[in-house]
């Protein structure tokens, strides 16, 4: 399969404001593979393509998110490639492809923020040597760095990747591809941990058995777990604020009686 | 609530502060393990400070102030800014230790609340309900995530200016508020997060075994003790290896790939 020279372009060009988008400028759709799978079907002229991939690498990565300066697998890149290469290849083959590239993303996150600690110590130094217009500018060094972090990957993957990814596909055992997509089914599982492991789970352990109960026994759709759950946060809210009251009024009518003792 | 007439200080002006929101959209663009987003504060900062600052000294130390270690939900970040562009202001750099304080007093508070309800719920609850729909070809999910994400960002242009009068009285006032709000919204996160568990993860088991002429699947016997029990599995194992810290969450992934494969392979989960 061939991509036609403008789609090569328009697909890096893509992938490069995904990741300037990501990281700030102006931070709309972070990397959400749903929208970027979206964008790429139009792009290709394949719009079902893109909402499937996109829906699919979405569900994937649920609960993926990277807080505190962590890397993670950059899933949007993912959607790009395998929405791209899905809507000849189909939505498999497109993943095999997109999600090893994905998950290459990790270290290169790493690169851009090493290189980044390069940029923001010459700017700091610009501002002291009172070069500020200088200052100022190499700071477009960053995002320039990030945006190159996803658009290299996918014009490799869709250039070179042309004739390889051929021969890739026909080489590829049965296993590989039937793991791939049994890979696609399990994956959530690993976002979801890291969700339960980043919220108070175990202090609110029996919300999520209430959650699972409503999924798993009366096949309630997650719109409807949603609507439950916040009944339960609005009655959560109320019930902090009664306890901080009762509280707060306690430490007072405890400093009035000592002062009372005190006379 | 009675609407006051916005007041701006001497120097800084509506405008001055529309820009700075702007320029925060540098915000984690410049991430780097030492200072992480220090020097996107400075940028989006410095056109502001320069204003305040017309001696160059004082410019370069208020700047220098400002590159230092910053990180947390920069959405959020932009109130606090705000805030410390009045500090500022009023006090010059007799506030700068004032104005470090605050902004590293309220880095763990905002991360907690805009990591947990603006970038872990917002996302699980749309990203679910958008994927399951464009799953069978229907774009409205995305839509109707896309409209919030407009609303947000609506909200997060005018954040500099509402910090600006707000933000210092907001964090010291309502600071418990927004401890029950955090909670509250994790009582909303964990049940749409176990509801998940019951319905994203589709992997059954084609296993069977023959007794002679009896076949018996195994699917139907793990049905009657427990709906989802494979996928209940699955996340209780991610959880744990999570949980240990031996593995990183890449090489989680790169395990469920390589279970994948084998059970695949060998005809153990489908």
């Amino acid at each position: 399969m061939h991509f036609s020279v403008i789609q090569i372009v328009l697909l890096t060009i893509l992938a490069f404001i995904k990741h300037v988008d990501y990281y700030g400028i102006p931070m709309l759709f972070v990397n959400y593979p749903v929208f970027w799978g979206l964008f790429t079907g139009i792009l290709m002229g394949d719009v079902e393509t893109g909402l499937l991939v996109g829906g699919t690498v979405q569900l994937m990565s649920l609960g993926v998110a990277g807080f505190g300066g962590s890397s993670v697998p950059d899933y949007g890149t993912t959607a790009i490639i395998a929405t791209a290469f899905g809507t000849v290849l189909g939505k498999n083959a497109g993943l095999a492809i997109g999600l090893p590239v994905g998950m290459l993303g990790v270290q290169l996150d790493v690169v851009v923020k090493l290189l980044n600690g390069f940029v923001v110590k010459r700017a700091q130094q610009y501002a002291n040597e009172r070069k500020f217009k200088k200052m100022s500018a190499i700071t477009w060094l960053g995002p320039l760095f990030f945006g190159l972090s996803a658009a290299i990957p996918v014009f490799i993957s869709v250039t070179l990747g042309q004739s390889a990814v051929n021969f890739l596909l026909d080489s590829m055992p049965a296993w590989f591809m039937s793991g791939l997509t049994l890979a696609g089914k399990m994956l959530p599982a690993v976002g979801i941990a890291m969700l339960l492991n980043y919220m108070p789970t175990a202090k609110l352990l029996n919300y999520l058995l209430i959650g699972f109960f409503l999924a798993a026994f009366l096949k309630v759709p997650i719109i409807g777990a949603a609507i439950v759950g916040m009944a339960l946060a609005y009655a959560t809210y109320k019930r902090e604020e009664k306890d901080s009251q009762i509280k707060g009024t306690s430490v007072i009518a405890a400093n009035d009686s000592s002062i009372g003792e005190d006379e | 609530m009675i609407k006051k007439k916005q007041e701006y200080g001497p120097i800084v002006t509506k405008k001055d502060l529309r820009k700075a929101n702007y320029r925060w959209l540098m915000s984690v663009c410049t991430f780097n393990y030492q200072t992480q987003q220090g020097a996107s504060v400075a940028y989006a900062l410095s056109p502001i400070l320069r204003k305040i600052y017309k001696n160059d000294d004082d410019y370069v130390k208020a700047l220098n102030n400002h590159f230092q270690y910053y990180n947390t939900q920069p959405w959020l970040a932009a109130i606090i800014l705000g805030a410390t562009v009045a500090m500022e202001e009023r006090q010059g750099l007799a506030a700068k230790d004032t104005v470090n304080d605050f902004k590293i007093g309220t880095m763990g508070p905002l991360a907690g609340i805009g990591d947990s309800l603006l970038m872990t719920m917002i996302p699980t609850i749309m990203g679910s309900i958008a994927a399951y729909m464009a799953l069978d070809g229907n774009p409205f999910g995305i839509l109707l995530w896309g409209v919030l994400i407009g609303i947000i960002f609506f909200l997060r242009m005018h954040c500099f200016e509402f910090g600006y009068h707000q933000g210092v009285k907001v964090v010291t006032q309502y600071g418990d508020k927004l401890n029950y709000l955090t909670t509250a919204a994790s009582v909303l996160g964990i049940t749409v997060v176990g509801s998940l568990v019951g319905s994203v993860i589709t992997v059954t088991s084609p296993l069977k075994f023959t007794f002679g002429k009896v076949a018996m699947q195994i699917q139907p016997m793990l049905d009657k003790i427990l709906p989802e029990l494979i996928p209940v599995l699955l996340v209780f194992l991610a959880f744990k290896l999570l949980k240990s810290k031996k593995l990183s969450m890449t090489w989680v992934i790169l395990l469920f790939i390589l279970i994948a494969m084998f059970s695949a392979a060998f005809g153990i989960l489908k």
